[in-house]
């Protein structure tokens, strides 16, 4: 006769094995999605011997609100598309490196860039297409001066590359989509201008009408 | 398809129209010189386009053709109630916006912080309309929120955000290039703020004058964040960040000491804003009486 307590004490290892096996289940399903999204599936491009060039890269600094314009060593492609993707990959590991003013998770972070030449207007330039990674999106920090001054960053590296585009609009996945991360907008065009900033302070004299 | 239609000249109509195939503009009709009331509209303190309203008002084809013994037209409605402010608290629903802490939901802490803010402004004689009272099962779309802003036309629209990260209060307004008041009689609906941009800048230095005054770091910031760019009304979003102290653990965005420095603050920064853009309307001089002729 087995005593009722050996019983019972039996019946609760069984229990928590069978939990223990769930909740490791779940964990494994849950990081294997998580690996999953962080997967960039985009094919490359081959690789070829490309010269490195001096590029301005505009860096955000949380702390302050601000956007510098660094200068940089990149060795970029010759095609056009590609350049300004590699250049803005670049871009955003930066913020991925562990010292980063402005700090963003690694992971893939464009898919594509599309130069667009508006060759109907003479005196208009093109437009930039830039179609971020859905993780890119998912995993930015939420808030509004975060937001936009990846944005900024963004625009401003481009427009330092690519002088002869006027405008650049974002895509996440191919399809528009509201804001990056809740609160910068992404379904408007942003003009390409140099973002270069410095928050200013509350004024007396801007009140006056 | 246009929105200009000389019947409507005096009156102060705002409306939305539906996308086309032609267009996919919304269009908001506001002609900013002929949006003047002299009883309860804002006043400028230039005068001259309350002159050229007042003429062409006179000089409307439907003021000149009306017959003598028909009804008087409707009374204009006012282009802004100088005392009523619309409050957006972001997010909402599903969309629960950035966390904040473990138990702290952005549009939990937006909504708490409307909440707070409303008597703050009712006690500055405002009347406050807010976007939401609680937390709807579904998310307010954006031009929802812009529409309800829009329809009322406030002297400020405030959008009310808080993050989990930066330091102090973020005053933002509108990245969208100021455009003249003139522009034209149809706006689109994703730049409708831009003739208002400028009042909106004010409106946001006011507000940061006053949290400055209160020992609270601003930062003036220009993004684009819905609704903002939807807006007429002069219009900031107030981001609530993180309050950095002295000690090494910094005072949360849903703290309510924090909160009430901030609410403070903007309330006093609102009134102020009323007092130097929108004074009260002075009263019409009384009839001379017992002239002799």
């Amino acid at each position: 006769m087995i005593p009722r307590y050996q019983r019972i004490l039996f019946w609760s290892l069984v229990g928590c094995i069978l939990l223990m096996g769930a909740f490791l289940l779940h964990g494994c399903r849950e990081a294997h999605k998580r690996l999953t999204a962080l997967n960039d599936a985009t094919p490359l491009a081959a690789p070829t011997t490309a010269a490195t060039e001096e590029v301005n890269l505009y860096l955000a600094s949380d702390a302050e609100a601000t956007i510098h314009s660094t200068r940089a060593q990149v060795a970029l492609p010759q095609d056009p598309s590609l350049k300004a993707r590699a250049l803005v990959e670049h871009l955003l590991a930066q913020y991925a490196l562990p010292d980063s003013t402005h700090p963003l998770q690694s992971g893939p972070s464009v898919d594509d860039i599309f130069l667009l030449a508006d060759r109907t207007h003479q005196n208009s330039g093109g437009r930039i297409t830039v179609n971020l990674h859905g993780s890119f999106a998912d995993t930015h920090p939420s808030g509004i001066e975060v937001e936009q001054l990846t944005l900024d960053s963004i625009i401003g590296t481009l427009h330092a590359a690519f002088p002869e585009f006027t405008e650049v609009r974002f895509l996440v996945d191919g399809q528009t989509r509201e804001t990056l991360a809740g609160h910068a907008s992404l379904d408007r065009t942003y003009p390409l201008i140099d973002t270069t900033a410095r928050p200013a302070a509350p004024s007396e004299a801007a009140t006056q009408p | 398809m246009s929105c200009e239609s000389k019947s409507f000249a005096p009156f102060l109509a705002v409306f939305l129209s539906r996308k086309t195939a032609f267009d996919d503009l919304r269009c908001v009709t506001a002609s900013r010189e002929l949006l003047y009331n002299p009883e309860n509209v804002i006043h400028q303190r230039n005068h001259l386009p309350a002159a050229v309203a007042a003429v062409l008002l006179t000089a409307s084809p439907l003021a000149s053709q009306a017959p003598p013994a028909a009804p008087s037209p409707p009374k204009p409605q006012p282009a802004l109630y100088r005392n009523l402010i619309v409050l957006d608290p972001a997010h909402g629903g599903r969309d629960k916006g950035a966390q904040l802490s473990a138990s702290a939901a952005e549009k939990d802490v937006t909504l708490a912080f409307a909440q707070r803010l409303r008597p703050a402004l009712v006690a500055q004689g405002f009347t406050v309309v807010s976007t939401r009272d609680s937390d709807p099962p579904d998310e307010l779309e954006t031009d929802q929120r812009a529409g309800m802003a829009n329809h009322n036309r406030p002297l400020a629209c405030i959008v009310l955000h808080a993050a989990p990260a930066g330091s102090g209060v973020h005053i933002v307004t509108s990245s969208l290039p100021a455009s003249g008041p003139s522009a034209g009689r149809a706006l689109t609906w994703n730049k409708a703020q831009a003739p208002a941009i400028a009042m909106s800048t004010r409106l946001a230095n006011e507000v940061g004058l006053a949290l400055d005054a209160a020992h609270l770091p601003v930062l003036m910031l220009r993004a684009s964040v819905p609704p903002l760019d939807n807006l007429i009304c002069p219009a900031i979003a107030v981001e609530l960040a993180p309050l950095e102290n002295t000690s090494k653990n910094a005072t949360s965005a849903a703290d309510t000491a924090y909160q009430q420095r901030a609410i403070n603050a903007i309330a006093a920064g609102v009134a102020s804003f009323r007092t130097h853009n929108a004074p009260p309307p002075t009263p019409a001089p009384a009839p001379r009486t017992g002239v002799a002729p």
